[in-house]
């Protein structure tokens, strides 16, 4: 297994360098554009959601980033220094008259994780809380 | 008829059409503010299009701010359109029905109004 690993200040600009960091992994082990694109977004909204949440954006916390490439699958774990959390919701969240009245703009990322990898996983204690997003490596895809 | 809002959007005219041209080819957490702040002060016309052409990356923060835009044109009685959407942001959009509120619309669709 090979792994290559990013870590990042909780300041917004810098979730662009693991988006960019993802996008050669995704390409490194031959996954489709489309899926390289599905990789991208859901790296972002898990970077994201560990420097507002789990870092309150607090810059001198990090958000580590590991992508441990398996042999069938990616693996990305998305490991912030937050004080953990009870639970995070994967439901499915859309756009409705309701919610655009309220002004309630946001809460899309952990859906559309959910619904852009294979599997993934929450693993929190007092000390943060790591995401894992899991892609398996299909027929298709190829070494490159 | 154009004009630069700011670095994030520049706007053209013509006829009752805005077109909002995206100039951020990533739309998130870092160009969010300023595409919210473009999108409370830009006046809505009856046909408002945003230009998604040199947009290369859509989050949700991205999302949430473009939602201002779908806002602000509910509020003056007005529909929202996209263009130059890529597949993949299709598939986003359709995915939080975010195209249920702004519609895709093409490019030859305009010329009839220019």
């Amino acid at each position: 297994m090979q792994q290559v690993l990013v870590n990042i200040p909780s300041v917004p600009i810098f979730e662009r360098v693991v988006r960019a960091s993802a996008d050669e992994v995704g390409r490194a082990l031959g996954f489709s554009a489309e899926r390289v694109e599905d990789l991208k977004l859901a790296v972002s909204e898990a970077v994201n959601n560990a420097i507002d949440h789990g870092n309150k954006r607090q810059p001198g916390k990090l958000v580590e980033v590991v992508f441990a490439l398996h042999n069938d699958k990616l693996e990305v774990h998305v490991t912030d220094e937050g004080g953990g959390i009870d639970t995070i919701d994967f439901s499915r969240k859309v756009i409705d008259e309701q919610n655009l009245d309220a002004g309630m703009h946001r809460g899309f990322g952990m859906y559309l994780i959910s619904a852009l990898v294979d599997d993934c996983e929450v693993n929190s204690s007092q000390s943060g809380t790591t995401l894992t997003l899991r892609l398996y490596r299909r027929n298709h895809d190829h070494d490159e | 008829m154009t004009n630069e809002i700011n670095e994030v959007i520049r706007r053209e005219e013509f006829g009752d059409v805005a077109v909002l041209h995206i100039m951020t080819n990533s739309v998130d957490a870092v160009s969010a503010s300023a595409i919210e702040a473009v999108a409370t002060a830009t006046a809505m016309r009856p046909i408002t299009v945003l230009d998604f052409a040199n947009v290369a990356f859509i989050n949700s923060a991205g999302i949430s701010a473009l939602l201002k835009f779908v806002v602000s044109a509910k509020k003056s009685g007005y529909t929202l359109y996209a263009m130059n959407v890529t597949p993949h942001h299709q598939k986003v959009f359709k995915m939080v029905e975010m195209s249920r509120y702004m519609p895709p619309i093409e490019e030859r669709d305009l010329a009839a109004y220019r």
